[in-house]
C-alpha cells in the first residue's frame, strides 16, 4: 500500500464558479446530488470519465481538481 | 434520503413483510409428509409473492408521485456502482444456497422441504443484496 489517496478540490471549485450547487454540478455531468456529495468527501471515487466531466465543467484541468498524494 | 435509497428500503421492507411470516408458518408447520404438489403451500406461497409484487408496485407509484423528478433520472454510476457489489456478494449466497439445496438436501430432504430450502436462499440473497446496498447507500459509499 502506497499511503496514498485521491483528493479533490470540488467544494472549492464550486465556491470559486459562484457557489454553484451540488445539484447543479450534478445535473451539468450527469450524476445525482448525492453522488458529488460522497465525489466531494472522499467516499466515492469518480469514474475517469465522470472526472474529466467535473473538470470540464469548472474549465481546469483533471490534475487541479483531483491529486494522489 | 435519495430516490434509489429509498426503493433499497421499500424492497427490504415488502420482503419482510411477505417473507417472514411465510417461512415463519412454513418452520413451525410438518410438510415432511405431504407430497407434491401441496394447494396449501402453492397458496401460502402466491399470497406472499402477490404481497410482495403489491408493496413494490404500490410503494414505487407512491415514492414516484412524490418525488416525480427524482424518479425519472436513470441510475447513475455510483448507484450502478453500489448495485454491482451488492450483486457480487449476494451471487455467492445464492451459490452456496444452490449447492446446499440442489446437491446435498436431495440427500436428506425431500419435497416441500428442498422447495422451500430453495425459496428460502433465494429470499436471503435478496436480503443481503438489498441490505448491502442499503449499507453502501448510507454510507456514502
Amino acid at each position: 500500500m502506497s499511503g496514498k489517496s485521491i483528493h479533490n478540490r470540488i467544494r472549492e471549485l464550486r465556491f470559486l464558479n459562484g457557489e454553484m450547487t451540488q445539484a447543479d454540478l450534478g445535473n451539468q455531468i450527469g450524476v445525482t446530488r448525492q453522488t458529488i456529495a460522497a465525489i466531494e468527501k472522499g467516499k466515492y471515487a469518480p469514474t475517469l470519465e465522470a472526472a474529466f466531466k467535473i473538470a470540464d465543467v469548472f474549465g481546469v484541468g483533471l490534475d487541479e481538481v483531483f491529486t494522489w498524494a | 434520503m435519495p430516490y434509489r435509497e429509498k426503493i433499497v428500503w421499500l424492497s427490504l421492507f415488502a420482503i419482510a413483510v411477505a417473507f417472514i411470516p411465510y417461512f415463519t408458518y412454513v418452520a413451525i408447520t410438518p410438510t415432511a409428509s405431504e407430497g407434491l404438489p401441496n394447494v396449501r403451500q402453492l397458496i401460502l406461497y402466491a399470497i406472499a409473492a402477490g404481497v410482495q409484487m403489491s408493496i413494490l408496485l404500490g410503494g414505487r407509484m407512491w415514492l414516484a408521485a412524490r418525488s416525480p423528478e427524482d424518479a425519472k433520472i436513470p441510475a447513475d454510476e455510483r448507484d450502478q456502482a453500489i448495485s454491482r457489489n451488492a450483486i457480487r456478494v449476494s451471487y455467492f449466497v445464492l451459490m452456496a444456497g444452490t449447492i446446499l439445496v440442489g446437491v446435498i438436501m436431495p440427500f436428506t430432504h425431500s419435497g416441500w422441504q428442498i422447495v422451500n430450502a430453495a425459496l428460502f436462499m433465494i429470499v436471503l440473497a435478496e436480503v443481503v443484496n438489498y441490505s448491502i446496498a442499503a449499507i453502501s447507500y448510507r454510507r456514502q459509499a
